[in-house]
């Protein structure tokens, strides 16, 4: 049994590739699921040892890339606290915000016996959950689009503003009508709770979709 | 059964959101799987009466569907409203059941199979107990039985191997009424030396230049060990010498030739074998102390390993096709021997290690564990071999001499001895002298 705390072996950054794999498969899969997209441009893979949908257009695809990379940094430094995939409508109105809240314990313990696999089964439902998400949400008006924002801690975003991670890939302070929801309804998709993160997927979603 | 199982699904289904496959229904529920599909079957019924807010379910369909002008037994996953167009076409149904009820409606397969993932690994070893597939013929072996059969399978391959090096070593040494399988090393050996024995001569003083600098650092670290188990060695040697008497003269014969051929083997693999024998010897350390049997056991199985390693070499030179084998079969074979047979070898093996002592010696020399081998090398090939020694060419003699004086007295001087063994032959066979009129 070893105690690992944050600045041991990186271990911000193995938290962050992990997190940042699941948000790439949760992206495609909620393009899929709510059918931002046709569903021509998805193909089944293998992820968790279970099939997902992945996008195959290169350039929808660079795009979540360029953003998770983003990303990415800010998860190893704890200093994310959400990461919202917004499904807008054609007036760029919110329709439904898949939120993951995510939170980090500030010690970081990991027992060698159960290594990563027991997060490994917490993700797939996560996946399980999304894929069925359509159960519990109204259909999408025609024509919706979608962007990736996230909340930070504290002062995280002047440090955003000044270094690009990716060039010409900055980070934007939202517009505040992407952000509020007229009439929010939640929902609660999926918690988890492990040694390394703790996570929590729920949707909100405007009760007057049209 | 009561109703309560509805109640159950409903939860599944609406309250958890879940797709209800009737397999996952059946490991959680633990009940078989045909009384699974039932549940879900009434369940839908059930909810389709109360015409219930949506509800979406899979059926599997099986039967004989024609495509491509052949029919073929098709087995399918359909959504509900799917159903009766996909049964339209098929030619023959088997059998339709409910396979999954969810309240969302699936755009693909993919979540049908992760909802079952979880479920069949947490039950990965009886996952089919509830399974109406059965067969009454494949009955699980007892952890007895298993022992039993994995013991069989290792046992039978040295059986067979052990026949094969009896019969090889038999007609190899034909002339030669011996009738115990290491005869066959030993006739090999004879064939092979016979052409060679010239060329064998010179390699092998280039060889131990290199042994002997290699042997010199691995000994230098463990003097003070040596002088108990020289020691027990040579208590030990004293008694075998009289057995191996009787057969003394096709002996001595085998030995000159198979000094010779023995380093030629070697030769390659030499300055590897250093390295890794010093490791081993590191094992042996612990055991000199022991029984002298145990010893010998411990020196035979590293003269297994070197043997094999020259195979290549000797394949590629005129030996006999079959011979290669033969090496390989004799160094398995002692392994698999029950203990009991070991004494009857005993006095062949005491014969064997002194050719072969001879030719390894060098490189046991170098590895501590090793000391006490090289002792028993060294008694034996003098007290046997001493006139024929003499008589037959010196270059083995060198070696064989080099190397024991070196074992017998302290590292400086084996450096000094063998490098100039290499050299010059009449000084070694002076420091053999030496050191037996010492002991």
């Amino acid at each position: 049994m070893t105690t690992l705390t944050r600045q041991d072996l990186n271990f911000g950054q193995v938290v962050a590739d992990i997190l940042c794999e699941f948000l790439e498969v949760a992206i495609h899969l909620i393009l899929y699921v709510r059918e931002v997209y046709p569903s021509g441009i998805f193909q089944k893979r293998k992820k968790y040892n279970v099939p997902v949908q992945m996008s195959c257009h290169p350039e929808l695809n660079q795009y979540i890339q360029d953003t998770l990379h983003c990303v990415k940094p800010l998860i190893e430094k704890n200093d994310a606290e959400k990461v919202v995939v917004v499904i807008m409508d054609k007036e760029h109105h919110p329709v439904e915000r898949f939120v993951f809240e995510i939170s980090q314990p500030p010690l970081l313990s990991i027992s060698s016996e159960t290594l990563l696999s027991h997060v490994e089964q917490l993700l797939r439902a996560f996946i399980l959950k999304i894929s069925v998400c359509d159960a519990v949400l109204n259909n999408n008006p025609p024509g919706c689009s979608f962007t990736v924002l996230v909340h930070t801690r504290d002062a995280a975003t002047r440090n955003m503003e000044k270094v690009q991670v990716i060039k010409d890939f900055p980070w934007i302070v939202a517009d505040e009508q992407e952000v509020h929801m007229k009439e929010p309804r939640l929902i609660p998709l999926k918690s988890m709770t492990s040694d390394i993160v703790k996570m929590q997927l729920y949707v909100e979603e405007r009760a007057q979709k049209t | 059964m009561d109703e309560l199982y509805l109640d159950n699904i409903d939860e599944y289904v609406n309250d958890h959101n879940k797709i209800v496959t009737y397999k996952w229904l059946s490991l959680t529920l633990g009940v078989h799987v045909n009384t699974a599909k039932q549940m879900l079957y009434h369940y839908l019924e059930h909810k389709r009466k109360e015409s219930s807010p949506q509800l979406h379910a899979t059926y599997l369909v099986s039967g004989k569907l024609e495509g491509n002008g052949q029919t073929c037994h098709h087995v399918s996953l359909v959504r509900e409203d799917q159903l009766e167009d996909f049964k339209s076409k098929m030619s023959l149904i088997v059998s339709v059941h409910v396979y999954s009820v969810q309240k969302a409606l699936l755009k693909d397969s993919g979540p049908l199979y992760s909802v079952d993932y979880d479920a069949v690994k947490d039950n990965l070893k009886n996952c089919s107990k509830y399974s109406s597939i059965r067969c009454t013929n494949a009955v699980p072996m007892s952890a007895a039985e298993l022992q039993q059969f994995q013991d069989v399978q290792r046992a039978p391959p040295p059986v067979p191997e052990s026949k094969t090096s009896v019969t090889n070593g038999n007609s190899s040494t034909a002339s030669k009424p011996s009738s115990k399988p290491q005869k066959g090393i030993m006739g090999m050996f004879a064939n092979k030396s016979a052409p060679k024995s010239q060329d064998n001569s010179k390699e092998v003083k280039s060889e131990q230049k290199e042994e002997s600098s290699s042997v010199t650092e691995a000994v230098k670290s463990k003097q003070a060990l040596k002088s108990n188990p020289v020691a027990n060695f040579f208590g030990t040697q004293t008694k075998k010498p009289d057995k191996p008497a009787k057969k003394e003269e096709e002996v001595v014969a085998l030995e000159q030739q198979h000094q010779r051929t023995a380093p030629e083997e070697e030769q390659e693999p030499a300055a590897m074998q250093s390295h890794k024998e010093t490791k081993s010897d590191s094992r042996s350390k612990t055991k000199r102390t022991e029984v002298s049997d145990s010893e010998e056991e411990i020196m035979e199985k590293k003269k297994r390993r070197r043997i094999k390693r020259p195979e290549p070499d000797s394949s590629d030179e005129d030996v006999i096709p079959d011979s290669p084998p033969q090496l390989k079969t004799k160094e398995k074979s002692p392994e698999k021997e029950p203990e009991a047979v070991r004494p009857s070898h005993a006095s062949s093996e005491t014969k064997i290690r002194k050719r072969r002592k001879v030719l390894k010696s060098r490189t046991f020399l170098d590895d501590e564990g090793c000391i006490v081998t090289e002792k028993g090398y060294v008694s034996e090939s003098y007290s046997e071999t001493e006139d024929d020694f003499q008589s037959t060419k010196q270059a083995p003699h060198a070696s064989i001499k080099a190397k024991t004086t070196s074992s017998s007295k302290d590292d400086e001087k084996k450096s000094h001895k063998k490098s100039s063994a290499s050299s010059n032959k009449g000084t070694k066979q002076a420091s053999i002298m030496g050191f037996f009129q010492k002991k």
